[in-house]
């Protein structure tokens, strides 16, 4: 099913400001669409919003071209999977899966032809008589996805999902709701505010932040060209480099005469209409290449290695005390207080307006 | 490993006891035992008393023991017993189902829905718990009066089952709201979307786990008329429509009409209806049925 988000806003009653606003979305059948966002941004009140749960104050949600906006939850063919699982304590594993069927009053048969088929596809078959108190979280986990399985929605929608499993699990489901998503064909939409997930699961990603989409688009997208400061820095791990400057000539030159990077001609065109305007350099942390160069070079001290054995992370100090994060194969050998030099690789630098934040190149 | 050795490991989590430490525990459990002592005492002697064939309209302490039932019998067939016993219960079914269906929709009012004047009613609420019921008695004799004589069939047994019920929907409503707050409200959502509307959403999700909690309030609105003797003596005027508490005690006041051990009896008797209950209710009081909704 086709989700659209067209305009769409919602304002809490007795708050003074729009908690989000303006919201533009188009969600293709079967896409797996990730709403990515830091705490409070609005996400799970976009969710909700889809889901029926929180009321929609302006704009109109259309699925397959049809208004959602006043359609009862159950009436909207969706199914949701909640952080905390919400499974119903009273009742059996068989029970719960059961329950929205009953109240759909499907026959019998059908009713435990859906469930057993989805416990024998979560693998919860065992369990199936058990309480949700007897089982583990991994397990209550596969329960709330297989309640909403059962239902064959058209739109599955997940909120955080996978905040309360712990690291291993939580890899392990990434891929079983990957492959789920691709058996069922539905269109599934998930909210999370861990970029991995987001990074490794979507076919599309919605980035907001303060109640406002910053980027839409593929994964790879959001790492090679985020579209402002903010996505630069949300999105990937570590944290971009960020280097205050001007241009000029052409050319960037950082704050302190750190160093001046001379852009690839493409950028350089780009730049030139910001002649004598402050900018900002982002550049990856393995975007640094070791070694003196002509051009773009620059001699900084080894403060701090993180070792991860495929590659070490430098936490370097420029001579003013402006800090960077290299990172550098692991067979490389450096040493914390050694001076080193680097120059950046031109291909993978990021410029940024730095008063509005938008990108440049 | 051998059980000597076993004996000589120290396996208390708890650091050993020092001589001071052996004392206080001796003190401690002699204080319990003088605790349980003044507790049990009185109630063997009701027994006791019950029982006994040698007392004869007063109790008198050192009266040798001869089984008889004629108490009971005196009881059953020389006063009003069953009428008080029916009276009660009746009046102690009927408080604790209105006040079991009042609470429930209240307490999930309270919680789930936020209103105009919530907060306030809550607050005013709790304010009012703080007046003894006892307080408002010339109103409510007053007011039934009133209502009587528009509705004859209007009871005072039925005035007091609201009375009873009113004090216990306030201070039970706050008790069930602090109770369902701490259900997680994704599962009403859940129910939401799986097609339940808000009444469907209490009966089928909430209350199966609040049940412990109803099943105390339920259990406490029951003892309630039981225990009451100021507000049935005042009331009611009719003996046969008196409550047990009432009724027993025409069995004491006075000394023309003077039957403690037959007091003593009924004070027994009274007992057995609120053991049953407990007995039928002790399953739902365990607690503990939240755990595992949500999140391990």
């Amino acid at each position: 099913m086709k989700v659209q988000l067209v305009n769409l806003g919602k304002k809490y009653e007795g708050r003074e400001n729009f908690t989000i606003r303006h919201i533009d979305l188009e969600i293709d059948d079967q896409d797996f669409c990730v709403i990515l966002g830091p705490s409070g941004c609005g996400k799970s009140t976009l969710l909700r919003m889809i889901a029926g749960l929180n009321s929609i104050t302006e704009g109109d949600l259309l699925f397959d071209g049809k208004r959602m906006n006043k359609v009862e939850p159950k009436d909207r063919d969706i199914a949701m999977v909640f952080q905390s699982y919400a499974l119903y304590p009273h009742m059996t594993v068989y029970d719960n899966l059961a329950f929205s069927l009953k109240m759909r009053k499907e026959r019998k048969t059908v009713i435990h032809d859906r469930v057993t088929e989805a416990a024998e596809l979560l693998q919860i078959s065992e369990y199936l008589y058990s309480k949700p108190s007897e089982i583990s979280g991994g397990q209550r986990q596969r329960v709330a996805l297989g309640r909403a399985m059962v239902r064959k929605a058209g739109v599955f929608l997940l909120d955080e999902p996978l905040s309360n499993l712990d690291a291993k699990l939580r890899e392990h489901m990434r891929v079983e709701l990957v492959r789920l998503h691709k058996s069922l064909e539905t269109t599934t939409i998930y909210v999370t505010h861990d970029q991995t997930e987001a990074m490794t699961m979507a076919t599309k990603i919605v980035l907001l932040d303060d109640g406002k989409v910053q980027q839409v688009g593929k994964p790879a997208e959001f790492y090679d060209r985020p579209a402002n400061l903010f996505v630069a820095g949300f999105i990937g791990s570590p944290t971009m480099n960020r280097f205050g400057g001007v241009v000029e000539g052409g050319h960037f030159k950082a704050d302190g005469d750190l160093f001046v990077a001379e852009p690839e001609k493409e950028d350089r065109d780009k730049l030139s209409a910001y002649e004598g305007q402050r900018v900002v350099l982002g550049i990856r942390s393995e975007r640094f290449i070791a070694g003196e160069s002509d051009k773009n070079s620059f001699t900084v001290k080894v403060d701090v290695i993180e070792m991860l054995g495929k590659e070490q992370l430098l936490y370097c100090k420029f001579a003013d005390g402006k800090e960077c994060v290299i990172s550098e194969p692991g067979y490389f050998t450096y040493a914390v207080e050694e001076d080193h030099s680097f120059h950046l690789d031109t291909a993978g630098l990021h410029f940024f307006l730095e008063e509005s934040g938008e990108r440049i190149n | 490993m051998s059980r000597n050795q076993d004996k000589k490991l120290y396996l208390s989590d708890r650091p050993p006891l020092t001589a001071v430490k052996v004392t206080m525990l001796a003190v401690s459990y002699c204080l319990l035992f003088f605790y349980v002592f003044i507790v049990l005492w009185p109630l063997a002697q009701i027994l006791f008393t019950s029982f006994n064939g040698n007392h004869g309209s007063y109790i008198q302490i050192g009266t040798s023991f001869t089984f008889s039932l004629k108490h009971f019998n005196y009881l059953f067939q020389e006063t009003y017993f069953l009428n008080w016993v029916v009276n009660t219960i009746l009046i102690a079914l009927a408080t604790a189902l209105l006040t079991l269906l009042f609470v429930s929709l209240t307490g999930y009012a309270y919680s789930r829905y936020r209103f105009k004047g919530r907060k306030a009613s809550l607050m005013a609420i709790m304010l009012i718990q703080t007046i003894p019921t006892f307080a408002g008695i010339a109103a409510f004799y007053t007011l039934h009066s009133i209502v009587a004589a528009i509705a004859p069939w209007f009871s005072r047994q039925m005035f007091l089952i609201l009375i009873y019920a009113g004090g216990g929907i306030a201070g039970n409503t706050f008790i069930l709201k602090g109770y369902i707050d701490s259900i997680s409200t994704e599962l009403d959502d859940a129910a939401r979307i799986d097609g339940w509307g808000n009444l469907q959403v209490y009966r089928l999700i909430i209350m199966p786990i609040v049940r412990p909690m109803l099943s105390v309030i339920a259990l406490w609105s029951f003892i309630g008329p039981f225990l009451d003797y100021l507000l049935p003596s005042i009331l009611l005027n009719d003996p046969k429509a008196y409550t047990l508490a009432t009724g027993l005690h025409t069995l004491v006041n006075d000394v023309r009409n003077m039957h403690q051990p037959v007091f003593a009896a009924g004070g027994l008797l009274t007992a057995v209806p609120i053991i049953l209950l407990f007995i039928a209710l002790q399953k739902q009081l365990v607690s503990g049925l939240a755990s595992g909704a949500v999140k391990g």
